[in-house]
């Protein structure tokens, strides 16, 4: 047989194949779906506004007098930019570990609890509320000045850089007390009516100062850039997130969704038997479907891709490093090449659409799930340390998704893999398991149509 | 024109099941080639055999003298399909359909649709070609079957079950198209269990039982050699047949048997013999008043089931 004959109809079947899909509801709606997490993605994880990681709930912790002099424990609960937070349940401990064994009290309107503590010198506070508990502890030592202050660090600006410092201050009693707030030696702002007030401030040192009723105390804060600034946030870090966590999930399905029933619907709505009497070579119209699928795949895929390395240039203000985009959109389209050959193949064996949809939820969930239990499950039956940690090593190359998620950690920069653990695997391993993937995959695909397409 | 030769399909592994078991028939060029069966018999899949669909496990075939093994484009060449289930793209129009098709014959692009055009106006589906298959009846999907079926003008033209489904118009319209198409010069290889159709239309035919060919040969020849070696039988339709009528005609030399019916009377004869001159005469003399003497022919039919035992295997 010659190429010209091992060929022949693969144009047309493949140009049908792409159009047909072109036209269909389900690629549309897989490229909503597709485009939202891409996109949206892009947008969210490259620090836009509302980025950032604050938390739900902050305790601020006070200890104070009563006029006789036994201590009483001031607490005020808010969120990190000071709105109290009410009917919080608050609880008091000896330890960190016996929780509310001191007993317990709720905010009131204002935020605040107040819990006599006698005579003991520290108690541990944990503020509730739904499934969070925020807490810290009390101590009460001899005080040059007649108030106390806590303070805590926010990233507001979702860039991973604590640059604002909220502070609270209470007098001796544990009431508001009416500070002023200096940085640098400038003054700034008074703190509000419950205590609270918000400072923006540099990177490096800075000297704050708290005044109250004449009275001051100083202190110095660092503004630290975060280690990991340099990673989240970054294009890089953004695109690395979206090809392994959002593509690596979604493109299987997108060609599952696309290819389940190449070869079923044509045998099972009867067109397979005139397509196949045309003079076209059985494997012409096996890589037809293929390349048809494929296409119709790959395009919007790419499309939407390109669009979120725009939007991740466009919010970040730089590019992702150009050999790593070009890494991640080539591997997404290997990655559709395994998925839409392996589902070709259970088309061609699938009886009915039924199966074919069942065999494509399957193939899922046996390289997206069953296949990490799985070798989970051999790893503990291997009882040497040694052959475990060599099994495990070597056993992502069984899965195409796991060869996809290391080719685009190998281009990743160094960076970040030196965060995230990278992939120990050399290139050459890699790109041979890939290539051995793609030849068996294709292979079969050619030998299961050609003895099972019509009979 | 189409040469069949010892050919086999199983199905399953070790405890295989033949569907076809050594079938062998030839059709000449031109011919319209009856293909009859019971259901299950084995038609449809020498059908998919034939268009290249199904490979066959053993045996030859020759499609205008290229074997389908060795060349089997050469042969897809040669072919138009009219599958038994017509079944098209629901999606697709009518005319994309054709030009889809069309495509895979090495038919240029501006003439593929001239040709598209043509024969959906020659199949009345001219208004429809824009309509995608979903909206077409069954009578229009197997127009466009036959649209699809002769586009890149085939010469030998495979037909299964074609009149199936439709209605007495649509069966007369395809009679007379096939032979139009048979005039052309077309080979046609006919498929059906309707025997009144396959009768009208081929002079030849081939029967299969049972996955094994019981005959092939012209139906004149095959009837004819159903009727040796059987009886002769007479049917009389007659008044005033009196019982010593009856006598005379028992009388006659050949005649075994004679029975008096509602319109007259059967009379049956020894094998090779032709009373029915004797027969009309003794009624005549006897005073009885002939409307008619018919010898009952074989047909097809009898043809049919006495080689297929008579029901589906």
């Amino acid at each position: 047989m010659n190429l010209l004959t091992f060929f022949r109809g693969l144009p047309q079947v493949a140009r049908q194949e792409f159009l047909a899909n072109l036209k269909s509801v389900r690629l549309l709606i897989m490229v909503a779906v597709l485009a939202l997490a891409v996109v949206g993605g892009a947008y969210g994880l490259s620090g836009g506004p509302g980025g950032g990681n604050l938390p739900p709930l902050v305790v601020w912790p006070h200890p104070a007098y009563e006029t006789n002099g036994s201590h009483v424990a001031s607490v005020f609960v808010s969120d990190p930019f000071g709105s109290p937070r009410a009917d919080v349940r608050v609880t008091f401990s000896s330890s960190f570990r016996a929780t509310g064994d001191l007993g317990e009290a709720r905010t009131n309107a204002s935020g605040f609890v107040r819990f006599p503590m006698g005579n003991r010198t520290d108690v541990f506070v944990a503020a509730q509320t739904g499934t969070v508990q925020v807490g810290s502890q009390i101590a009460w030592f001899p005080s040059l000045v007649n108030f106390t202050w806590t303070t805590d660090q926010f990233d507001f600006g979702g860039d991973s850089v604590r640059e604002t410092l909220a502070v609270h201050v209470v007098d001796r009693s544990g009431a508001p007390a009416a500070a002023r707030l200096s940085v640098n030696g400038t003054y700034v702002r008074d703190v509000d009516a419950r205590g609270y007030g918000r400072l923006g401030l540099p990177v490096g040192p800075s000297n704050i100062m708290i005044e109250v009723a004449g009275e001051a105390e100083t202190f110095t804060v660092f503004v630290f850039e975060d280690p990991f600034g340099s990673l989240f946030g970054t294009p890089d870090a953004t695109l690395f997130f979206l090809s392994a966590v959002f593509l690596y999930l979604i493109v299987p399905i997108f060609a599952i969704v696309v290819t389940f029933d190449a070869v079923s619907k044509e045998r099972v709505q009867g067109t397979l038997d005139l397509l196949l009497s045309r003079p076209v070579s059985r494997s012409g119209v096996l890589l037809g479907k293929f390349l048809g699928s494929f296409a119709a795949v790959a395009f919007p895929v790419t499309l939407v891709n390109l669009v979120g390395l725009g939007v991740i240039t466009a919010t970040s203000g730089e590019s992702p490093s150009g050999g790593f985009a070009t890494a991640f959109l080539g591997f997404t389209l290997l990655l559709i090449a395994f998925y839409v050959l392996l589902q070709i193949i259970f088309s061609t064996l699938a009886k009915t659409s039924g199966t074919a949809v069942l065999f494509g939820v399957l193939l899922w969930l046996l390289f997206n799930l069953l296949y990490n239990v799985l070798t989970l499950a051999i790893g503990a039956l291997l009882g040497d340390p040694a052959a475990r940690f060599q099994f495990q090593l070597y056993a992502g190359l069984g899965n195409p998704s796991a060869i996809y998620q290391q080719l685009v950690l190998l281009y990743a920069p160094l960076n970040l893999t030196g965060f995230l653990g990278g992939t120990a695997i050399g290139g050459d391993v890699l790109g041979a398991a890939a290539a051995v993937w793609l030849v068996v995959l294709l292979v079969l695909a050619l030998w299961v149509f050609e003895r099972k397409a019509a009979a | 024109m189409i040469e069949v030769q010892g050919l086999v399909k199983s199905y399953g592994g070790r405890r295989s099941v033949r569907a076809l078991d050594d079938v062998s028939f030839t059709v000449p060029r031109g011919d319209i080639f009856g293909f009859l069966g019971p259901n299950g018999a084995g038609k449809t899949t020498t059908i998919r055999i034939l268009s290249t669909v199904l490979d066959p496990t053993a045996g030859t075939i020759r499609i205008d003298g290229h074997d389908l093994g060795d060349d089997p484009l050469a042969v897809k060449e040669r072919l138009g399909l009219m599958p038994d289930e017509v079944a098209f793209y629901p999606t697709l129009t009518g005319e994309q359909h054709l030009r889809y098709y069309a495509s895979f014959h090495k038919i240029p692009r501006a003439e593929a649709r001239k040709r598209a055009k043509e024969s959906l106006e020659r199949f009345g589906l001219g208004d429809a070609g824009s309509k995608k298959l979903k909206a077409y009846s069954h009578g229009m999907k197997k127009r466009l079957a036959l649209a699809q079926c002769l586009l890149h003008e085939p010469e030998v033209i495979i037909m299964d079950e074609p009149a199936n489904g439709l209605d007495p118009q649509g069966m007369r319209y395809f009679r007379d198209l096939i032979r139009s198409l048979n005039h052309e010069g077309k080979t046609i290889f006919l498929s059906s269990h309707l025997l009144s159709e396959v009768e009208q239309l081929c002079k030849r035919v081939g029967i299969i039982d049972r996955g094994r060919i019981v005959a092939v040969d012209s139906i004149e020849n095959l009837t004819a050699r159903l009727a040796v070696g059987a009886p002769a039988i007479l049917h009389v339709i007659a008044t005033e047949l009196s019982d010593a009528i009856l006598e005379a005609v028992r009388a006659i030399s050949g005649v075994t048997a004679v029975e008096r019916t509602e319109a007259g009377a059967t009379v049956t004869a020894s094998p090779g013999t032709d009373v029915g001159p004797e027969v009309s005469k003794s009624i005549v003399l006897g005073g009885g008043k002939l409307r008619e003497i018919r010898t009952e022919q074989r047909n097809l039919e009898d043809l049919f089931l006495s080689l297929t035992k008579g029901g589906p295997a």
